[in-house]
């Protein structure tokens, strides 16, 4: 008896290691300026000539390698970044479709049910003013259709090898880009979390029947980091943003309207393309960007652009 | 005996937080084999382009990594008289994964897989037998491959020449050491994907690992193959 509760042990110990509870730390080593606009000077132009940093998030009007389709170009093209001084959308949290790429530490934390101590969810905490989302790993069902969506979803997770695999669905409409990119109430977020030694990815597809031409495919990475801590969340601490926070930041304006861009008048389209200089077909996105082989339609587009430009 | 077993049972259970009803069927070696190609939504401009000299957002270069990417020549490395070696500097180990490419990964033989790229025509031999690296360094240097638990392949690769990270000058050094996980995952629509999470760590250049996640799509066939070798523009 003695034996078998020593190997019980070493088992638990020896299976600790590729558990996903712990707390930690993103790196931003891809899509940085993206995602959080601090790492390194500037995105475009010649640091040596002077060029300056924009790097406070997305440019407007840059899709490129997001397969949307053209529902999904027209709402982002009509996208007003204004819309976030209403007072409605002031305290809204990254939904779960975005929610890894934003600045924060993570904790992902086992819930045991106290009787069989097995653990019948995962907690995350950590998520840009967002409430902890519960991954269900009980086997319990998701809600009906028309059950309430929200910015966390209701998530099931299964471990599938490794591999802890998270159905996510009843998603509010969201963002996949801070530029207006966006996704519809009908989104399926479906995520593979793995750990390699103390690095965590974590794969996230994204299917919107309603704004993509195909799935989204992404990933982003975690390092273990035993020390941090996760902000509060405004679940826990409304005063972070709540009503004593919101204010009408645009004096005088009409009651009830709503930021936007008519379709073809969006004059700030046009502002990347002519800094960067790659090509604005390119940065409207679309499936066929995010393919090895447009790299030579797009070498073909940047040589037509600097021939005209020549002229 | 049976009480033993039966607590084996029931711990291994416990201890992965049941594994639920889990598929918990390891991905065998040799998985990885067919045509892949990389989708390319993620670092886009640094990918699909040349970025701009100075640009290494992202990266994080200690101050003897941003000088050596500070002296970069645009219009050296665009050069025709760029050498062979300049050119494909950016194809080597540490960076192949992230160009716009496909990959065909066949098993060679029992003990080595085969991984090559369209872009850049390279070609990169993982080992499962543990061999030292020997002779000079290359831009591929020297992988050890191993299968782990769940079927995950961890590939350490060393004895490298250096290289780029990015094509704007952002470099790694010889001394680095680059450190994959191949993770294969499936859609909702059934396809086949892996996710390759890369390591590169160098001290040389680097103030901590560099660290980028990779996703690739299996393909029915390779009628998209389109090589092209690293020096040819």
């Amino acid at each position: 008896m003695r034996r078998a509760i020593i190997i019980l042990v070493l088992l638990r110990i020896c299976a600790g290691a590729q558990d996903l509870a712990g707390r930690w730390q993103p790196r931003f080593h891809e899509d940085s300026a993206e995602r959080i606009g601090l790492l390194g000077p500037p995105a475009w132009g010649d640091i040596s000539k002077g060029a300056k940093s924009p790097n406070e998030g997305p440019e407007l009007g840059d899709y490129a390698g997001l397969p949307l389709n053209d529902a999904g170009r027209l709402k982002a093209e009509s996208w007003d970044a204004s819309i976030l001084t209403l007072p409605e959308h002031q305290c809204k949290p990254h939904p779960a479709t975005y929610a890894f790429r934003g600045p924060n530490d993570l904790r992902i934390a086992p819930q045991t049910d106290a009787a069989t101590q097995r653990v019948i969810a995962f907690v995350l905490t950590g998520t840009y003013l967002g409430r902890p989302r519960t991954i269900w790993m009980d086997g319990r069902a998701h809600p009906p259709e028309a059950a309430a969506h929200t910015w966390s979803g209701f998530s099931t997770g299964t471990w599938e090898g490794s591999k802890l695999k998270v159905l996510t669905t009843h998603l509010k409409a969201g963002w996949l880009r801070r530029n207006g990119v966006a996704h519809s109430d009908q989104v399926i977020l479906t995520e593979y979390f793995a750990r390699y030694d103390d690095v965590l990815t974590a794969v996230t597809i994204i299917d919107d029947p309603i704004y993509l031409a195909e799935p989204l495919v992404r990933s982003v990475n975690w390092v273990l980091h035993p020390v941090q801590s996760p902000p509060p969340s405004t679940a826990v601490n409304p005063s972070l943003c709540g009503p004593a926070q919101i204010v009408e930041e645009i004096a005088g304006r009409d009651r009830g309207y709503v930021p936007h861009q008519l379709p073809g008048k969006n004059e700030f389209l046009k502002e990347y393309p002519l800094r960067s200089g790659i090509p604005a077909e390119a940065l409207r996105g679309g499936a066929e960007t995010m393919l090895p082989e447009y790299r030579f339609q797009l070498q073909e587009l940047v040589k037509l652009k600097a021939a005209q430009k020549d002229q | 005996m049976k009480q033993i077993l039966a607590i084996l049972f029931l711990g291994a259970g416990w201890h992965m937080g049941q594994a639920q009803s889990t598929a918990a069927v390891p991905v065998s070696p040799g998985d990885l084999t067919g045509t892949w190609v990389a989708i390319i939504n993620e670092d886009w401009r640094y990918r699909m382009l040349v970025p701009a000299k100075g640009d290494f957002a992202g990266v994080p270069l200690n101050e003897a990594g941003r000088k050596v990417a500070g002296q970069w020549d645009a219009a050296a490395a665009s050069s025709s008289a760029s050498s062979s070696g300049d050119k494909c500097a950016a194809y080597g180990a540490a960076a192949l994964l992230r160009m716009p490419t496909r990959l065909r990964i066949s098993q060679e033989s029992e003990n080595i897989l085969k991984l090559e790229t369209d872009a850049g025509l390279q070609t990169r031999r993982l080992l499962f037998n543990k061999t030292p690296p020997s002779g000079p360094r290359t831009l591929q240097g020297h992988s050890v491959a191993e299968w782990q638990r769940g079927g995950v392949l961890k590939v350490v690769t060393n004895h490298l020449s250096g290289g780029l990270l990015r094509r704007n000058g952002v470099a790694y050094s010889e001394n680095a050491v680059v450190t994959e996980y191949f993770d294969r995952f499936r859609s909702a629509s059934n396809t086949d994907w892996f996710v390759v999470t890369t390591i590169v760590d160098d001290p040389a250049y680097l103030s901590q690992p560099f660290i980028t996640s990779t996703q690739f799509r299996k393909e029915a066939n390779a009628e998209h193959w389109r090589p092209e070798a690293c020096d040819a523009r």
